[in-house]
């Protein structure tokens, strides 16, 4: 009775005061790696793989367990299967199991190398690593948002010594694109074949899923990926019927619900085939837990993009990023969260997917511009006048 | 920031005061979602403690007297347990105590449970409901097990951790089976039999209100080829409405949703568009009072969260006294929500 009354006051998690108990943490101890508690109210959560999208889950600094992240893609781009690609690939590493939907085994073989922690890329890139404060050990595991209030509740190290941090279990790693993945847990990829049916062709999935997380023990972490949801290309003519694919969301967020703590999910889906403005896709949208969606810019914008980096070091933005919903925050009511209504770009480079306010470039070297207004339509400040 | 009531101040007349047998609509969109306000209806009809709503004393007596029956179809039992616990709602301790019952519509809606496998799916083909058959995993329907030791229920013998106490709160479980009218008569005896089973609990108080999340996704998810189209939905919840008190309904309002339907001439607009959009406005020409949830037009704020928009729906008890409002709100990061005027803060 009593451990149950302290468990639901943790979870709420609503002052601080009673965070740092970590004794009674919810369910998976922070023994498993690749979990660990959001430093905003105690639920468990994983890493995407991607750095800054796990901050930009508004303050959990990872993808909370049980919660359907939805990556909405425009274009012909596969901004999104890199994301995904990192996705599966933080769960190989943390030797979680992987459950692959609809595309073949290539799939796995094309993840990214595995090129250390996170953090170590970080420090590499950091050109402030000496000057670093003293302070700053106990936080530097944790991610960029919340790093303040998380640093309470996080169990101190033993030493300051960068060392031994690098030596606990690392939350999120770094790839590279031009590497393939190699790891003896790679053999934890299932992929579960689309095969062809009368009727909805989710059923056989679902079953499969459903086997998989019941049948593995209480302490496995799954992670369920679905690359490109309802591409004409690997999913029947039927299978956007909306009484199929929204009964299978339906019934993957009720699975996910009965197993909260375990299992994790990413679906992207092609705007260019299904866009935001059809009734089907707001659905699907409706049913996941997080929505993003990525807008590459088109060729004739690289101009922009060029001239758009602050400074030259910085890699010009690729697209802008729209988080329509977040884990968490929205299905309480959402809006207090001070990421939500930035305007975010992202850039892929060989080594991350980086996520960054969007701001736009000084206008640069376009003198025509600015004088061309004088001749032409804009009006004068005498016709302004009133 | 001085810590908000639980019921906002502005919100306590409009959530406690629903006149007999009206209907009362609550729209959400993506970025605008209808849970903190279901919550506070929860928390204005099942609370006992009256301090935030000292002000209206002549309906103190009836606060904490009505039942509630929650049917969500989006969202789990540990969802709305947590989040009631927030308040400081013990939804477990009231559903022992008869006076909330939670009808799970999420779990086993389309996929039947692990236990049951030997019939493989739910294929929208097969013709037929023995729709009650699949249920009785759950022990009889009466059985809402409190305390009950867990090897008493022989459905919960399921090896797993899953399967926590903690579910023990849940009253039923919907299943889908079957299709057309038939399905959903199917789920509305369901329903009924947790509301009269509430009803007959030993209490002076007969009112209860029943809550229903997002019925329109039953909607979208079975669709024409399943034989269920609006007006089966829209009967469906006259059916439920006719046994309780006052109902609230929670539907989706997206622009997707209630306008591709209205770009008359174009074959854009898809069947679940149409239908939605024809449950959904149905729905508000019959409702009392209807409540609208959107995000700011001018883009996202640091302290507003959204735009809440109270205003009279079309049913005839629609027309007495309702203020008509709109109001801004703001989820803070503790869940507890602060209700204001435009230009207020």
């Amino acid at each position: 009775m009593s451990f149950r009354k302290r468990n639901i006051g943790l979870s709420a998690g609503v002052d601080r005061a009673a965070i740092p108990n970590a004794s009674a943490q919810p369910t998976p101890p922070e023994s498993i790696p690749g979990i660990r508690p959001s430093p905003d109210d105690g639920r468990p959560t994983t890493s995407t793989g991607t750095p800054s999208l796990d901050g930009l889950l508004a303050g959990h600094a990872g993808l909370p367990m049980g919660k359907i992240l939805l990556i909405e893609e425009n274009g012909t781009t596969d901004f999104a299967g890199a994301l995904l690609r990192y996705y599966a690939a933080e769960g190989v590493v943390q030797e979680q199991k992987i459950h692959v939907v609809g595309v073949p085994e290539q799939w796995g073989r094309s993840l990214p190398g595995l090129i250390g922690t996170a953090e170590s890329l970080e420090k590499r890139s950091d050109k402030r690593k000496d000057e670093r404060m003293k302070i700053a050990w106990r936080y530097e595991r944790l991610g960029e948002f919340g790093a303040g209030i998380a640093g309470s509740r996080d169990a101190p190290t033993p030493t300051g010594d960068t060392d031994a941090a690098s030596k606990q279990a690392a939350f999120c790693h770094a790839f590279d694109l031009t590497k393939r993945l190699a790891h003896p847990s790679i053999t934890n990829m299932t992929f579960i074949p689309l095969v062809p049916s009368r009727g909805s062709p989710f059923v056989a999935i679902l079953k499969r899923l459903q086997d998989a997380v019941t049948s593995a023990g209480p302490n496995t972490i799954h992670r369920i990926v679905i690359p490109s949801l309802l591409n004409p290309t690997m999913y029947p003519p039927d299978a956007c019927q909306p009484e199929y694919v929204l009964q299978f969301l339906h019934s993957l967020k009720a699975l996910m619900s009965a197993h909260a703590t375990r299992i994790t999910a990413m679906v992207t889906l092609p705007l260019s085939l299904f866009p935001r403005s059809s009734g089907l896709v707001r659905w699907i949208e409706l049913l996941s837990d997080g929505v993003i969606e990525l807008c590459p810019f088109p060729h004739s914008a690289d101009a922009l993009a060029t001239s758009g980096a602050a400074t030259s070091q910085e890699e010009p933005p690729q697209g802008m990023l729209k988080t329509h919903r977040i884990p968490v925050l929205h299905e309480r009511g959402g809006g207090s969260d001070q990421n939500v209504g930035q305007d975010w770009a992202f850039n892929l480079s060989r080594r991350r997917f980086e996520i960054k306010p969007f701001s736009l470039p000084p206008a640069e070297g376009d003198k025509e511009a600015q004088d061309a207004p004088a001749s032409s339509g804009m009006p004068k400040k005498a016709d302004l006048e009133f | 920031m001085p810590s908000q009531p639980p019921l906002p101040p502005l919100l306590t007349s409009y959530l406690s005061s629903q006149p007999e047998s009206s209907l009362t609509l609550i729209s959400s969109i993506l970025g605008a979602t209808s849970n903190w306000l279901v919550l506070r209806y929860l928390y204005s009809a099942l609370s006992t403690s009256n301090s935030s709503n000292a002000a209206i004393g002549f309906d103190e007596s009836h606060n904490g007297a009505k039942k509630v029956v929650l049917v969500s179809f989006l969202r789990g039992w540990e969802f709305w347990r947590a989040e009631a616990k927030r308040l400081g709602l013990d939804l477990a301790r009231l559903s022992d105590k008869k006076q909330f019952a939670f009808v799970d519509g999420l779990s086993e809606l389309f996929c039947p449970p692990q236990t049951a496998n030997a019939a493989p799916s739910p294929s929208p083909i097969s013709a037929g409901f023995p729709a009650r058959t699949t249920i009785p995993l759950r022990g009889p329907p009466g059985a809402v097990p409190g305390r009950a030791p867990v090897s008493a229920l022989p459905a919960l013998r399921n090896d797993n951790v899953a399967r926590s106490p903690a579910e023990l709160g849940v009253a039923k479980k919907l299943h889908f089976s079957g299709r057309g009218t038939a399905a959903l008569d199917a789920l509305e005896k369901d329903i009924i039999a947790v509301i009269e089973q509430l009803k007959a609990a030993n209490d002076e108080s007969e009112e209860v209100l029943l809550i229903i999340d997002q019925p329109d996704f039953l909607l979208a998810a079975t669709g024409a080829s399943m034989g269920i189209g609006a007006t089966e939905m829209s009967e469906w919840v006259m059916g439920l409405q006719q046994t309780v008190h006052t109902t609230a309904l929670t539907v989706a309002a997206d622009s997707p949703l209630i306008h591709n339907a209205a770009a008359s001439g174009n074959q854009q607009s898809t069947p679940v568009e149409g239908e939605h959009a024809a449950f959904a406005i149905g729905l508000a020409h019959r409702a009392s009072s209807v409540m609208q949830l959107r995000t700011l037009e001018t883009g996202a704020a640091r302290d507003v969260s959204g735009v809440l928009r109270i205003s009279r729906g079309g049913g005839l008890s629609g027309a007495n006294g309702l203020d008509e409002k709109e109001l801004l709100y703001y989820i803070q990061r503790d869940g507890s929500v602060k209700v204001f005027g435009r230009g207020e803060s």
